[in-house]
């Protein structure tokens, strides 16, 4: 008995414990006097403990049973009382008495305190900063060698992946939409470091910007700069390609050693119908025209306005025969077609087929305009094919 | 005196215990002290002639990790569930927290309150508040918007 008062002396000597004995109707019997700092006022012995331990409020009946089933321990942690954080539980002592122990944790909450509010303010900052990543217009995503770590909801949203675990998950290889030649994102980011680049992902254009952010990991912002690309590559009259356009097209094919084949098309005497008619009407016939093609061209050729009446067509076959029957029928449908005011007219056209050859642009364009031009003079409305 | 434990709740950060220092002692401050455990204060009303004492639970706020131990919502006569105005995720997840707290107090009363409508402006404040139901309450602890207001609704809904 006199070893446990004195280690029961050496713990409330420490400030750890303090206690108060409660009766079956939860009054006070006695207290440890060290109890006063944790509570506004000093307690009185027979006064109801829930005056100074609001704390036990609602669980009346809960605690009552300690003096039903011995075992019963009923307990609150971590309740901020003055300037003390304490633990507070209550046992069977005896049939007639129960103690409240007071368990002073206050420093070990505090450090738990000091990384909650760390923990809380990082989630806070990722948060917002996620927010302002996926607000942007630009998808960003993060990779090391080969795999993404990191992409906003305007990537994902554009590959169709539901969310960043499917993605990183998976070793999505964004590098070969670009370019199959690329083989890994390292090699993507020594191709478009500390530069801004135009790239074709499908029909979408971008300007990618590689960057370093940490030596295993680089950032890459793809900014979809699709439809002012469009306006800069588009006729404003008939709304098709410009010939620069398709002169970047002709010069990735050329790069990538494909074949393609190039027409000139002019269209007939077309002097005469804008000084006959006038402008307005020209621009008309001229609109008209390039309906008339684009109804009659599928998805993968490539039509665009050379200027005046002069246009270009490229398509991916380099097959004659099948080229000569798809311009007949072009020439024909041209021929027959009813033009507003302007009635009738027709069109010449100078054809080619690229070769592996052929290192400039304007090698197979002399070709096909010089073909254009006997076409012309063989009498117009004639299709002439020129073969290197 | 009729004595009335009631509880607020909500994610971290949305400002509960800023309502209930702007409540109690009428004073705020910007600086975000993160609440651990639980703290309980006093307030001594007037209702329609009933004299009541609250008694505020502040708890803890919730985190993606880490929930609400409802044994601190045992007894409850009452919750507030706060979020933040501008975060989103604060009012996504207000659903759940009244869901959690119905099921220990099935006939306890509740009442939301939408916490710094100052960062609105006075156009969108009013656009917002006219959305709200009867529960439901735009405040602000930091301008002192609506705070007495919150409390004292939800002490006549419990007394009544």
């Amino acid at each position: 008995m006199r070893t446990v008062q004195i280690v029961l002396n050496s713990i409330l000597s420490k400030n750890i414990f303090e206690y108060i004995l409660v009766d079956k109707n939860l009054h006070i019997l006695e207290y440890s006097q060290g109890i006063k700092r944790y509570l506004e006022m000093t307690p009185k012995i027979g006064s109801d403990i829930l005056e100074y331990i609001p704390e036990f409020i609602g669980n009346e009946d809960e605690i009552k049973k300690i003096f039903i089933q011995k075992y019963c321990l009923f307990t609150l942690e971590t309740i901020q009382k003055n300037d003390y954080y304490i633990n507070i539980s209550i046992e069977y002592c005896d049939s007639q008495t129960a103690i409240v122990l007071l368990h002073n944790v206050t420093s070990i909450t505090i450090h738990q305190q000091n990384l909650l509010q760390y923990s809380n303010e990082s989630t806070l900052l990722y948060n917002t900063l996620n927010k302002v990543i996926n607000n942007q217009n630009s998808m960003v995503f993060v990779a090391n060698i080969n795999k993404i770590e990191f992409a906003n909801q305007q990537f994902l949203n554009y590959f169709n992946i539901p969310d960043l675990q499917t993605l990183t998950k998976d070793t999505i290889k964004i590098y070969k939409y670009i370019d199959s030649s690329i083989e890994d994102y390292t090699h993507l980011y020594e191709l478009f470091q500390d530069k801004e680049q135009d790239i074709k992902i499908g029909n979408d254009t971008f300007i990618i910007t590689a960057s370093k952010i940490e030596t295993t990991h680089h950032l890459f912002t793809l900014t979809n700069v699709s439809h002012i690309s469009n306006k800069l590559n588009r006729d404003p009259l008939t709304g098709i390609y410009r010939k620069s356009y398709l002169n970047t097209i002709m010069q990735d094919k050329i790069k990538q050693r494909q074949l393609f084949s190039l027409i000139v098309l002019d269209l007939d005497d077309f002097k005469k119908v804008n000084d006959t008619y006038g402008h307005i009407v020209g621009d008309a016939v001229l609109k008209q025209f390039v309906q008339l093609i684009e109804q009659n061209i599928d998805k993968n050729d490539c039509f665009a306005r050379w200027g005046g009446e002069e246009f270009l067509l490229l398509f991916l076959s380099t097959d004659v025969r099948y080229l000569q029957d798809k311009l007949e029928n072009l020439r024909k449908q041209i021929e027959e077609y009813k033009f507003d005011i302007a009635s009738h007219i027709t069109c010449s056209f100078g054809a080619t087929c690229s070769t592996y050859d052929d290192e400039e642009i304007d090698t197979i364009l002399y070709r096909a305009d010089k073909a254009l031009y006997e076409a012309k003079k063989a009498g117009k409305n004639k299709i002439i094919f020129k073969i290197n | 005196m009729i004595r009335k434990k009631i509880l607020l709740i909500g994610d971290f950060g949305v400002g509960k215990s800023s309502l209930i220092r702007r409540y109690i002692d009428n004073e705020f401050s910007d600086k975000y002290k993160t609440t651990i455990g639980v703290k309980i204060s006093k307030k001594y009303l007037k209702i329609e002639g009933i004299k009541c004492e609250l008694l505020i639970w502040d708890i803890e706020g919730a985190t993606v990790i880490k929930k609400i131990p409802q044994s601190y919502f045992k007894g409850a006569s009452g919750a507030i569930f706060v979020c933040d105005i501008s975060r989103e995720e604060t009012k996504n997840n207000l659903l759940e927290h009244i869901n959690n707290f119905l099921h220990i107090n099935k006939s306890a009363q509740y009442v939301v309150a939408y916490n710094k409508i100052d960062l609105l402006s006075e156009k969108e404040q009013k656009a917002f508040s006219s959305k709200l139901a009867n529960n439901e309450f735009a405040v602000s602890a930091k301008i002192d918007w609506n705070v007495s207001n919150l409390f004292e609704t939800l002490s006549k809904k419990m007394l009544s």
